[in-house]
């Protein structure tokens, strides 16, 4: 294409045109997928899914299989998911009404003793008896700041575990607040029972021990396994 | 036959799956029993196409079917999923206004001594001889065989869902549950086969005695932990008596035979749930409170629904 040609097309009224829509098109394009990429990070079950679909991939990852590597894998598998969750939130629901008994600081303290008992438990459990396991995607509703996302739990072709999560968009992210084993078992009020039956009688700063010795526990029991 | 299963209206359509069913079986059986078995192939293979010659049914049929039937479920069913949903969540949020910073799912526990102590004796029986067994068991029977077990108990015991469906009202699962235990026991050859597990249709939510009593308005009295079986309370204690008058495999004669079925039943039941019971204690710091907490929501959840 000779300069010449250019620059004469660049005076033609038609060549206007073109570009102007041209520079409409990018304009539309730019728009619709910012509101496309808003739409799927708002979406609560996209948000689950993404780093549950990482646990699976880390979990079946062969570079793990060696049992030294276990506890690097189980970092990683605790990473992955510890952002899905508002253990501030769930503490707060499962202390419940005693909450108000507890200092900022005791708070702070409990919140973060609390998701590491919940997330050892859990990720213990999930790393000795991963096998093959295959999560569905049931369904997903929203409204306000609250949304429900269910799943599916598939061990086999026997069993099959209804699991749901009760999320909160907290600062513009979904949260996980609670889960729902069985369509109708809160993890939350499960653990509000407990808590209750220990705060009746005692201060916060004991149940604050009580969890901390039990994560010592798991770390020494966890320690002889790997041995 | 796709087709007319995409647009049979949903409630409506569980005795006629269940028929088409029957029909496809017999079908099977009658003429078309030399169906090439090449159906589950690799999917980025080149498709098969000597069925075309031979005049036999297209092998992918059962495949399409299946996918056909799920994505017109999809479609149908949207709404009526939204529609239990936004309940759902209503349900949800009138809960967590209720509970949200006060109660607890409590229930009256006053033989609480008597029951912590059964719950350490069943502990026990469970750690020393129940989990030993059932691992046993696991070991030596492959996975097919022991779903083929757990399919046909399930199917024999259609009478205690069954009658407990019609004595709620909820005919239509009533129907679910007699078109799955037609579809089990012909086309599952007497239960050990689920073909029925693909048809969410016919899979309603279980239901026995204990949960009807709930549903008439019969409280949970109090909170029990029986021998071997574990939490109950005595509403469900009383429905426990029920489902064994309504479980075919009571009527069994001599009753050492009716105890070896139902500890066979148990036994393979408890094969698929080797470590649960470990993960709740594990997960709890009070695992009697945690159990009974777990039960009760449970056993409400269901009866809501």
């Amino acid at each position: 294409m000779s300069l010449e040609r250019f620059d004469g097309m660049r005076n033609n009224p038609v060549s206007k045109w073109i570009k102007l829509i041209v520079l409409g098109a990018v304009i539309f394009w730019w728009t619709a997928a910012g509101l496309l990429a808003v739409e799927t990070e708002a979406d609560p079950m996209a948000t689950i899914k993404k780093p549950i679909d990482k646990v699976i991939e880390i979990l079946n990852d062969p570079r793990y299989k060696d049992p030294d590597k276990r506890e690097i894998q189980r970092e990683r598998l605790w990473e992955t998911v510890r952002g899905l969750f508002d253990f501030n939130e769930i503490s707060r629901r499962a202390v419940a009404r005693h909450w108000k008994k507890f200092s900022p600081e005791e708070k702070k303290r409990f919140a973060d003793v609390f998701a590491d008992f919940l997330g050892n438990t859990y990720i213990d459990k999930i790393q000795s008896e991963y096998n093959n396991e295959q999560i569905v995607y049931v369904s997903q509703i929203a409204r306000g700041n609250k949304a429900l996302v269910k799943t599916k739990l598939l061990r086999g072709e026997s069993l099959e575990i209804p699991i749901a999560y009760r999320m909160k968009k907290i600062d513009g992210k979904w949260k996980i607040y609670d889960i729902l084993v069985e369509n109708g078992v809160s993890l939350v009020k499960n653990y509000r029972i407990q808590f209750s039956e220990i705060l009746k009688k005692h201060p916060p700063q004991y149940l604050i021990k009580r969890l901390e010795t039990k994560l010592a526990e798991q770390k020494k029991k966890r320690a002889e396994k790997n041995k | 036959m796709p087709s007319k299963k995409r647009n049979a209206p949903k409630k409506t359509n569980r005795l006629t799956i269940a028929a088409l069913l029957a029909v496809m079986v017999l079908a099977g059986a009658g003429g078309c029993s030399s169906v090439p078995a090449t159906a589950k192939a690799d999917p980025h293979s080149p498709p098969d196409l000597s069925w075309l010659e031979t005049g036999e049914i297209y092998p992918g049929y059962e495949d399409d079917r299946r996918y056909i039937r799920r994505a017109s479920e999809t479609e149908a069913t949207r709404d009526e999923l939204e529609d239990e949903l936004e309940d759902e969540l209503e349900d949800e949020l009138e809960d967590e206004l209720e509970d949200e910073m006060a109660g607890e799912t409590t229930i009256a526990d006053p033989l609480e001594g008597f029951n912590r102590v059964m719950f350490q004796i069943n502990d026990k029986l469970y750690t020393w001889i129940m989990r030993p067994l059932a691992k046993g068991y696991r070991a030596v029977l492959p996975e097919m065989v022991r779903r083929g077990v757990k399919n046909f108990f399930v199917n024999l015991t259609t009478p205690i869902r069954l009658v407990n469906c019609l004595l709620q009202g909820k005919a239509g699962a009533a129907e679910a549950e007699f078109a799955r235990f037609l579809t089990n026991t012909t086309i599952g050859v007497l239960g050990f086969g689920n073909p029925a597990k693909d048809y969410p249709e016919l899979n309603p939510p279980v239901e026995d005695t204990g949960q009807t009593l709930g549903r008439w308005g019969i409280g949970e009295g109090f909170y029990l932990v029986l021998p071997v079986l574990g939490p109950s309370t005595l509403r469900d204690t009383v429905g426990l008596l029920g489902d064994y008058c309504l479980n075919p495999l009571s009527y069994v004669t001599p009753s050492r035979d009716e105890l070896a079925l139902k500890g066979c039943r148990s036994l393979n039941r408890l094969s698929f749930h080797i470590g649960d019971y470990e993960a709740l204690k594990e997960a709890s710091l009070d695992p009697y409170l945690s159990m009974r907490n777990g039960y009760i929501q449970l056993r409400r959840s269901r009866i809501k629904k």
